[in-house]
C-alpha cells in the first residue's frame, strides 16, 4: 500500500519534471525555435533568462513584493466578499440568488476595461500615488476573485445531504446552529474548489492591473514595459517570476487544503 | 427556471433603458451646444510663455517642486527617457507617475507636471473643442528642445535584412512618404481632413490642430532653424547623436548582454542615409504594410496623404497602413515580419537594437522633439 | 403555485437590477457634481444608452457609435467564435487523451495550468511569429485561453462515472470504443457543458483583450482607442455594457444548446474551473 503511494507521488511529480526537462532541452538547443519559426529575441534561451533573474534578483524583490501584496490582498478580500455573498445567498434564498447571478455577470466584463475604470474611481482617494494605486489594484483583483468563490460557497452551503438536514431538524436545532454545525463545514471543500481557480487568477489579475496602474512598479508592469520596448529576455525573466509566484501559491494552497480536509475527515 | 429569471431581468433592463433613452435626448442636445465653441485660439507656441507674470516660478523651481511632491507624469513604455534626462539634469530622482492617455490627472491636480505632445495632449488641455479641457493660457510649458534634452521622435524604419533585400522598395516607399509629408506640411488643413477620413477620431478640429503642430515639428529643427521642403526626412547627425548619447545614459536595461550592447551602438548601427533618394528601379516587393506608433491621427498625416494622393501607387507600391497603440509594438511587428515598415521614436529603435533586433532608420520625419512638460500656472506661483 | 414562485423570482432579479441601476445613478450623480470629467469616471446610464442610439457620426468615415460597435463586434465575435470552437475541440480531445492514458494526464495537467499563467503579452509575439498574421494570432490566443475549463471539466466528467457502471459495461462485453461512445461521453456531457459555460464568456473577454495588442478593427481596438482619447469615451462605456450583455447571453446560449442536445439533463455536482 505504502509503496503504491510512493510510486504514485513519483509519477505525479516525476513525469511532469521529466517532460519539463525535455522541453527545456529542446528550448536550449533551439529546436523549439525552429519548430515555432521564431528567434532568440522573442523566445530567449532559458540560460539567458536564468542569468537575468540571478543578476537582478535584489532589484526584483520590491517588484515581487508589490505584486504579492496586490495578489494576496485581492485574493483574501475577494474570497471573504465572495463567501459572504454566498452566505447571503444561502440565508436569504430568494434575494441572494439574484445577487449571485449579478455577481457572475461581472465576470463577463474584461479586466482590461475594469482596471482603468477603477483607476479613475480611486484617483481622489489619496494624494500619495503609492496608496491610491495599490488600493485601485487590490480592488480590481478583489472583483476578479469574488465570483467563483461566491458561486462555490453558495453551493457548499446549500448542497448538504438531505438526511443530515432532517436530522438536525429532528433534534430541534436552531437555524443558526444548523448553519454553523452543518452548512459551514460542508462548504469547506467547495471553498478549496474556488481557491483552485482564484489562486492562479489572482496572480494573473495582479499582473494585468499593474499594466494600467499609476505607480510604476510590479512584476506585471515590468513585463509590459519590457515587451513593448522589445527587451524580451528581461520580460521573460519577469514572466518566469510571475509563473513561479502562481505555482508557489497554488502548491501552498494544495498543502493547506490537504491538511484542513484531512482533519475534517478524521473528525 | 433559471432561464426565466434571466429573461425577466433582461426585460426589466430593457424597459428601463427605454425610459432612460426617452429623457436622454434633452441632455444630448445640451452637451452638443458646448462643442461648437471651437478654439484654434489657443495655439501651442512653447517658447512664447512669459514666466515673470504673476510671480510664476522659474522652470527649474517648477520641476523641483513637482518632483519633490512626486507629481511628474509620463506614459512610460519608452516615452519617459526625455523626462528622466531632464530630471537628472537637475539632480532629481527619475521617478514618475504613469499617466493614462487623457489629461484628467493634471485636470484634477493629482499630477502637477504632466507630459504632453505639442500636437496632441497640449492641444487637448488648452483648447475647448470636443474632448478638450479648455485651460487656454493658464497652461505653461517646459520644452525639451530648450532644455537641451531633446531626443528625436517619429521616424521611418525597417529591418536591415529587409532594406538589403529590397533596396528599391525601401527607397520608393521612403521618397513617396516624404512627398506625402511635404504636401501635408504645406497643406495641413487638407491633410487633417484626409486623416480624419481614414482614421477614427474624436474631432476634426483636433486633427486640424494636430496637423498644424506636426508641420512645425517636421519643418523646424531642435535649434529652432527651419528645415526646407527638400530636406524633409533627412537625418541631422548631431541631433541623432544627442539622442543616442541620452539613450545610453537613461535607457535602463536589466539584461547585462543588452545593456552592454547599448553602450557599443554607434550612429551607423541605427540609421542609414542610403534610402532617401529613389532612381526609379523596379520595386522588389509591391505589397507593403506600415505600422504606426500610435492610433490613426494627424501625427502620421504624411503617410495618409501619400496613400490618398496616390504617391505610393506612382512608384508601384500597394500600401496598407496598420494603426498602432497596442502592446505588440511597431519594433516587434517589423522585426518578426508581420509588417514591413514602422514609425517609431529613435530611442525605441535604439532600445530594440540593444535587445538584439537589427532595425535601421531610413528617414527622420520629426526634426525636433514634440514632447513638453505642461503645468497649470496656478499651481506654481511664488 | 409554481408559476407564482417563478414570477416572484423574476421580480427578485428585476429588483436586483433596479437596485444596481439606482446605486449606479446615485454614484453618477455624485461624480457629476464633483468631477470635471464625469464621463471618464462614471456617466449616467441614460447617457451611455442614449449615446448608443445617437445618430451623430463620431468618425471621419461617418460611423455612429452603434454602427461602429456592431461592425467591430462582428469582427471580434467571429474571432471569438472560431477561437472558442477550436478551444472546445482541443479541450475535449485533450480530456479524452488524458482519460485514455494516465501518463498523458500526469504530464499534461501541470503544464495546462502553467500555460494559463503565462501572460498573453508574452505569448502574443511568439504566436504572431508562428502565424505571421495578427488576426489568426488573435484566434489562436483566444483558443489557448478558452480550452482549459473545457478540458478540466470534461475530464472530471469522465472520472465521475462510477466503477460499478464500468464493470457493468465490461460484463456486457463492451470494448473500449463502445465504452466511450455508449457510456463515458454521454455521462460527461453535463460536465462538458459546464466547461463550455465558463469558457464561452471567457472567449469573448479574451478576444477583446487580444484585440488591444495591435490596431485594426474590433471591440478591443475601439475600446482602447476610446480609452486613449481618440474617440468619445462613450464608445468605451457602450462596449463595456455590450460585452457584459453578450457574455451573459453566451452563458445562457450554452444552457439552451445543452438542453436541446441532452433533454434528460442530470443534476450533477459540477467542478468549477476558469480564469480570465
Amino acid at each position: 500500500m505504502k509503496s503504491k503511494a510512493i510510486k504514485n507521488v513519483l509519477t505525479t511529480v516525476g513525469l511532469p519534471v521529466l517532460f519539463g526537462v525535455i522541453i527545456f532541452t529542446l528550448w536550449q538547443t533551439k529546436v523549439l525555435h525552429a519548430l515555432f519559426g521564431t528567434d532568440e529575441i522573442i523566445l530567449p534561451l532559458p540560460t539567458r533568462i536564468g542569468s537575468i533573474i540571478s543578476d537582478n534578483f535584489t532589484g526584483m524583490i520590491p517588484q515581487i513584493t508589490s505584486t504579492l501584496i496586490v495578489a494576496l490582498g485581492g485574493l483574501v478580500l475577494g474570497s471573504i466578499l465572495g463567501y459572504l455573498i454566498g452566505v447571503a445567498g444561502a440565508v436569504f434564498k430568494k434575494w441572494g440568488m439574484g445577487g449571485l447571478t449579478i455577481v457572475s455577470a461581472f465576470n463577463a466584463i474584461p479586466l482590461v476595461a475594469l482596471a482603468p475604470v477603477i483607476n479613475n474611481w480611486t484617483r481622489n482617494l489619496s494624494g500619495v500615488v503609492d496608496i491610491r494605486s495599490t488600493v485601485a489594484k487590490i480592488i480590481t483583483v478583489t472583483i476578479f476573485c469574488t465570483a467563483s468563490m461566491s458561486v462555490n460557497a453558495y453551493r457548499g452551503l446549500t448542497e448538504v445531504k438531505p438526511f443530515s438536514e432532517d436530522l438536525f431538524a429532528s433534534y430541534g436545532s436552531s437555524k443558526l446552529r444548523m448553519f454553523f454545525k452543518l452548512r459551514l463545514p460542508n462548504s469547506l471543500p467547495y471553498v478549496f474548489t474556488a481557491l483552485r481557480v482564484s489562486v492562479p487568477s489572482c496572480v494573473i489579475g495582479a499582473v494585468v492591473t499593474e499594466y494600467f496602474a499609476e505607480q510604476v512598479i510590479g512584476v506585471g508592469r515590468q513585463i509590459r514595459e519590457n515587451i513593448v520596448k522589445g527587451q524580451f529576455p528581461t520580460a521573460w525573466a519577469y514572466i518566469a517570476v510571475a509563473c513561479a509566484m502562481g505555482i508557489l501559491m497554488y502548491v501552498i494552497m494544495l498543502i493547506v487544503e490537504s491538511i484542513v480536509l484531512k482533519n475534517r475527515r478524521a473528525r | 427556471m433559471k432561464n426565466k429569471r434571466i429573461l425577466a431581468a433582461l426585460l426589466a433592463a430593457s424597459c428601463l433603458t427605454a425610459a432612460f433613452t426617452a429623457c436622454s435626448s434633452e441632455s444630448a442636445s445640451s452637451t452638443s451646444s458646448t462643442e461648437s465653441s471651437v478654439g484654434s485660439e489657443a495655439s501651442a507656441d512653447a517658447s512664447t510663455e512669459s514666466s515673470e507674470s504673476a510671480g510664476l516660478m522659474s522652470d527649474e523651481e517648477i520641476i523641483k517642486k513637482a518632483s519633490g511632491e512626486n507629481k511628474v507624469g509620463n506614459w512610460g513604455l519608452g516615452n519617459e527617457y526625455e523626462i528622466q534626462a531632464l530630471l537628472s539634469k537637475y539632480g532629481l530622482p527619475t521617478d514618475y507617475i504613469t499617466m493614462d492617455f487623457t489629461m484628467d490627472q493634471i485636470d484634477q491636480d493629482t499630477i502637477t507636471l504632466a507630459s504632453a505632445m505639442t500636437y496632441n495632449e497640449l492641444g487637448l488641455i488648452k483648447n475647448s473643442y470636443d474632448g478638450g479641457y479648455g485651460y487656454g493660457d493658464e497652461i505653461g510649458v517646459i520644452d525639451m528642445n530648450d532644455e537641451g534634452v531633446a531626443m528625436l521622435e517619429d521616424m521611418l524604419f525597417c529591418t536591415k535584412a529587409f532594406a538589403e533585400a529590397n533596396p528599391n522598395t525601401v527607397k520608393a516607399f521612403t521618397t513617396a512618404s516624404m512627398k506625402g509629408w511635404v504636401y501635408a506640411c504645406e497643406h495641413p488643413d487638407e491633410a487633417a481632413e484626409i486623416v480624419f477620413k481614414y482614421g477614427s477620431s474624436v474631432s476634426a478640429d483636433h486633427q486640424k490642430y494636430m496637423a498644424s503642430e506636426v508641420a512645425k515639428l517636421v519643418t523646424t529643427d531642435t535649434k529652432g532653424n527651419s528645415v526646407p521642403a527638400a530636406n524633409v526626412g533627412q537625418m541631422d547627425d548631431e541631433a541623432i547623436q544627442q539622442t543616442l548619447d541620452l539613450a545610453k545614459q537613461y535607457i535602463k536595461i536589466d539584461d547585462a548582454t543588452a545593456a552592454e550592447k547599448l553602450q557599443t551602438l554607434t550612429l551607423d548601427d541605427i540609421r542609414s542615409k542610403d534610402y532617401l533618394t529613389y532612381d526609379g528601379g523596379a520595386v522588389e516587393k509591391s505589397d507593403v504594410k506600415i505600422q504606426l506608433k500610435w492610433l490613426p491621427q494627424s501625427q502620421f498625416m504624411g503617410y495618409y496623404v501619400a496613400l490618398d494622393k496616390g504617391y505610393y501607387k506612382e512608384v508601384g507600391l500597394n500600401v496598407e497602413i496598420v494603426s498602432g497603440g497596442g502592446d505588440v509594438s511597431e519594433t516587434v511587428a517589423v522585426n518578426n515580419g508581420t509588417v514591413d515598415f514602422g514609425v517609431t521614436w529613435v530611442s525605441n529603435l535604439i532600445n530594440a537594437n540593444a535587445g538584439g533586433m537589427e532595425l535601421v532608420e531610413v528617414a527622420q520625419v520629426y526634426q525636433r522633439s514634440g514632447l513638453v512638460l505642461c503645468y497649470k500656472k496656478s499651481q506654481f506661483t511664488k | 403555485m409554481l408559476n407564482k414562485i417563478k414570477s416572484s423570482k423574476g421580480i427578485v432579479t428585476a429588483v436586483w437590477v433596479l437596485g444596481l441601476i439606482v446605486i449606479w445613478e446615485i454614484c453618477a450623480f455624485i461624480v457629476g457634481a464633483t468631477q470635471r470629467t464625469p464621463v471618464n469616471v462614471l456617466p449616467h446610464l441614460y447617457q451611455i444608452i442614449g449615446s448608443f442610439f445617437d445618430p451623430k457620426p463620431i468618425t471621419g468615415s461617418g460611423d455612429t457609435i452603434a454602427t461602429l460597435v456592431f461592425s467591430s463586434a462582428a469582427e471580434t465575435l467571429s474571432r471569438a467564435l472560431i477561437g472558442f470552437v477550436i478551444g472546445m475541440l482541443l479541450g475535449y480531445a485533450l480530456a479524452l487523451f488524458m482519460h485514455l492514458s494516465h501518463i498523458v494526464e500526469k504530464i499534461a495537467f501541470p503544464y495546462l495550468m502553467i500555460i494559463q499563467m503565462i501572460p498573453i503579452l508574452g505569448m502574443a509575439p511568439i504566436v504572431l511569429s508562428i502565424t505571421g498574421d495578427i488576426s489568426s494570432a488573435r484566434i489562436v490566443i483566444a483558443a489557448i485561453l478558452t480550452f482549459y475549463p473545457v478540458s478540466t471539466n470534461t475530464l472530471a466528467g469522465f472520472k465521475s462515472v462510477g466503477r460499478e457502471r464500468h464493470e457493468l459495461m465490461k460484463s456486457y462485453g463492451a470494448n473500449k470504443f463502445q465504452l466511450y461512445v455508449k457510456m463515458l461521453i454521454p455521462s460527461a456531457m453535463s460536465y462538458f457543458f459546464t466547461g463550455l459555460k465558463i469558457s464561452a464568456p471567457m472567449a469573448i473577454t479574451a478576444s477583446i483583450l487580444v484585440d488591444t495588442l495591435q490596431g485594426g478593427n474590433g471591440l478591443g481596438c475601439m475600446l482602447s482607442q476610446s480609452l486613449k482619447g481618440s474617440m468619445t469615451r462613450f464608445v468605451f462605456w457602450d462596449i463595456v455594457i455590450f460585452s457584459a450583455v453578450i457574455g451573459v447571453l453566451s452563458f445562457y446560449l450554452m444552457g439552451v444548446i445543452e438542453r436541446a442536445i441532452s433533454p434528460s439533463k442530470r443534476k450533477i455536482k459540477k467542478l468549477n474551473n476558469g480564469k480570465d
